[in-house]
């Protein structure tokens, strides 16, 4: 079995990378598939954070490389799923401690023996990117509809394509708010498409549920309701060769809400 | 430990101790105790070489209780030395037959009647019972045979139980720190973690005793990536937040909240300790053995309050216990 190795990245900070990892990687591993999450971002790390993991680790990823240990011990086994494991960045080091060989040889050991191998980047360009990328042959670009988001992405996309191990790569879009978009204030998921020409592989709607899950290490996917969750659902299942159409998020939510437009549907049908 | 009742007077045999922290937490555990309250102590010492300053400050905690150090029976040379230097009468007292020494009657009787009940088999004939005055204890080799070998087993057994000594180690000259009794965590606060087959440590060979170790102070708060490494003990004066590691070949003391990684007796010293104003450490190891904090603890920061529990871990059965300090009102 080889599996697939995916890189999440998105060149800004702060747009949803871990987030998505964390969420991506409980789908898979909720639909059956035996996941691999690696955390690249040495010294920042946050991952194990999102997972509810932190108190879990006691190797990492250097500890790994450094022959301190076995690559079995270093893998953290997720609470809920077992299907699902982590492979924690070190947090009292710095990008420095590892370099792009020994981060593809780790990727290349782990695919043999897991479905999806996902591989979550820290910010920027530098070191810590070309590390996250090197075992990678897709990569997911993540960004959110601002003209920064959107400028950094554009310059990801580039050094991606200039990658021949990058079989494939896709844009997520996050933190989309509809009503904004509506009111011509935020960029429309069409016009991100247009100015970064990349496949769309999600959508995610802005969703304060993300802050209470992040806060309470439980990924948001694990919530049935969440909106943010169902999208997640829906990437994943496009990652696995679904066709799923993307959320209508014009929607109206709220009971209110939902009669008025069963009411609306009504007068239109007489 | 012993404690040995005689009217007006005490004797209190501290000759099993091992070092002076034990000796002072076992005296200052027994004259805790209301009955002692205004009474005479006799002190059996034992082997212990007791420096002058050592003997002054048992001096002073007795005083401190409202007791008087009547003599005191040592096999050591050099606490003789000490004492003498001091003006403490050196005695001795032996554990031949008991006889209760006393200055009114009426008192001498009741003592043998409820106390003595236990040994009523070996006990010898009342009438060996020898009186004596009360200005006598004070003096040396007489009053050694006139002494009630009474042992209170109901009171030390309680004593004991209250107190699991081998759990405690103060510093001698940190007295304060023996108030008040410490007990073990109720809820399973910690669970021991597998570490799979990588225990890089020799237990037997560096358990020794962590007072003996150097120590590096650090008067600053530790912050996330951070990390402090040390053959000795570590003190830090400060907060550890989440994320940051301390390793000591010795103990970890957090003069504040203990948030991260804290691996105590890193080179396989069992006898090492964790010890925080708030123990929330992410995970706390000691020597080859490592515990998570339990899920339902999961709350990455603690709001900061005035009031604080300090807290101990420290290797007991194979599993890592945590003591609370109890506020004593």
């Amino acid at each position: 079995m080889a599996g697939r190795v995916i890189v999440i990245t998105s060149g800004k900070g702060g747009v949803g990378k871990t987030t998505t990892s964390a969420n991506i990687g409980t789908a898979l591993a909720k639909a059956g598939y035996k996941v691999v999450l690696i955390d690249t971002d040495l010294g920042l790390r946050n991952l194990d954070l999102l997972l509810g993991l932190e108190n879990r680790i006691v190797y990492t990823i250097v500890d790994v490389i450094e022959e301190r240990c076995k690559l079995r011990q270093a893998l953290v086994k997720d609470k809920k799923n077992p299907n699902l494991s982590l492979l924690a960045a070190a947090q009292t080091r710095d990008k420095s401690a590892v370099n792009a060989e020994q981060l593809k040889e780790i990727c290349d050991t782990l695919k043999e023996e897991n479905d999806f191998v996902l591989i979550d980047c820290p910010a920027g360009i530098e070191q810590g990117f070309q590390n996250a990328v090197a075992g990678a042959t897709e990569a997911i670009v993540v960004t959110t509809p601002e003209m920064s988001a959107i400028r950094d992405a554009d310059r990801i996309i580039g050094l991606l394509e200039a990658k021949e191990e990058i079989k494939s790569y896709k844009l997520l879009l996050n933190r989309v708010r509809p009503s904004l978009i509506k009111s011509n204030d935020m960029m429309s998921v069409d016009d991100v498409v247009e100015i970064l020409s990349c496949p769309l592989i999600g959508i995610i709607p802005e969703d304060t549920g993300i802050i209470t899950s992040t806060n309470k290490g439980e990924p948001i996917v694990n919530d049935e309701d969440a909106l943010a969750g169902k999208a997640y659902r829906n990437v994943a299942q496009r990652i696995l060769g679904e066709e799923v159409p993307f959320l209508d998020l014009d929607e109206p939510k709220g009971f209110m809400a939902k009669i008025k437009n069963a009411f609306a549907k009504l007068k239109a049908k007489v | 430990m012993e404690k040995v009742l005689a009217e007006n007077g005490f004797i209190i045999d501290l000759s099993d101790a091992k070092n002076t922290t034990q000796l002072v937490f076992e005296l200052s555990s027994i004259m805790e105790h209301p009955e002692v309250k205004g009474k005479n102590v006799r002190l059996k010492l034992g082997n212990l070489d007791l420096k002058q300053s050592q003997l002054l400050s048992i001096k002073a905690l007795i005083e401190s209780m409202d007791a008087t150090l009547a003599f005191i029976d040592t096999k050591s040379e050099q606490t003789e030395a000490s004492a003498v230097s001091l003006g403490i009468i050196v005695s001795e007292v032996t554990d031949e037959p008991a006889i209760v020494c006393s200055s009114d009657a009426d008192i001498k009787e009741e003592s043998v009647m409820v106390k003595t009940e236990p040994h009523s088999e070996s006990e010898p004939e009342e009438g060996k019972t020898v009186e004596v005055h009360a200005e006598e204890l004070t003096g040396p080799i007489e009053t050694a045979h006139d002494v009630e070998d009474v042992y209170d087993e109901e009171t030390t057994k309680e004593l004991s139980e209250i107190i699991p000594s081998e759990h405690f180690e103060a510093d001698f000259e940190s007295l304060a720190a023996n108030e008040g009794l410490i007990k073990p965590e109720e809820t399973s606060k910690y669970i021991l973690l597998d570490t799979g087959d990588v225990l890089p440590v020799d237990a037997e060979e560096n358990s020794i005793n962590t007072e003996t170790l150097p120590t590096l102070y650090i008067n600053q708060t530790l912050r996330s990536g951070q990390t402090v490494s040390y053959d000795g003990n570590i003190l830090i004066i400060g907060d550890a937040h989440p994320g940051s590691e301390i390793v000591a070949g010795g103990d970890i003391t957090v003069w504040g909240i203990l948030g991260g990684i804290a691996h105590a007796g890193s080179q396989g010293n069992v006898t090492s300790k964790v010890r925080a104003l708030k123990l929330n450490a992410i995970q706390l190891r000691i020597a080859g053995l490592y515990a998570r904090r339990n899920d339902t603890l999961n709350v990455p920061y603690v709001q900061k309050t005035n009031e604080f529990t300090p807290e101990e871990a420290q290797i007991e059965d194979g599993k890592i216990v945590i003591y609370k300090k109890l506020r004593r009102d």
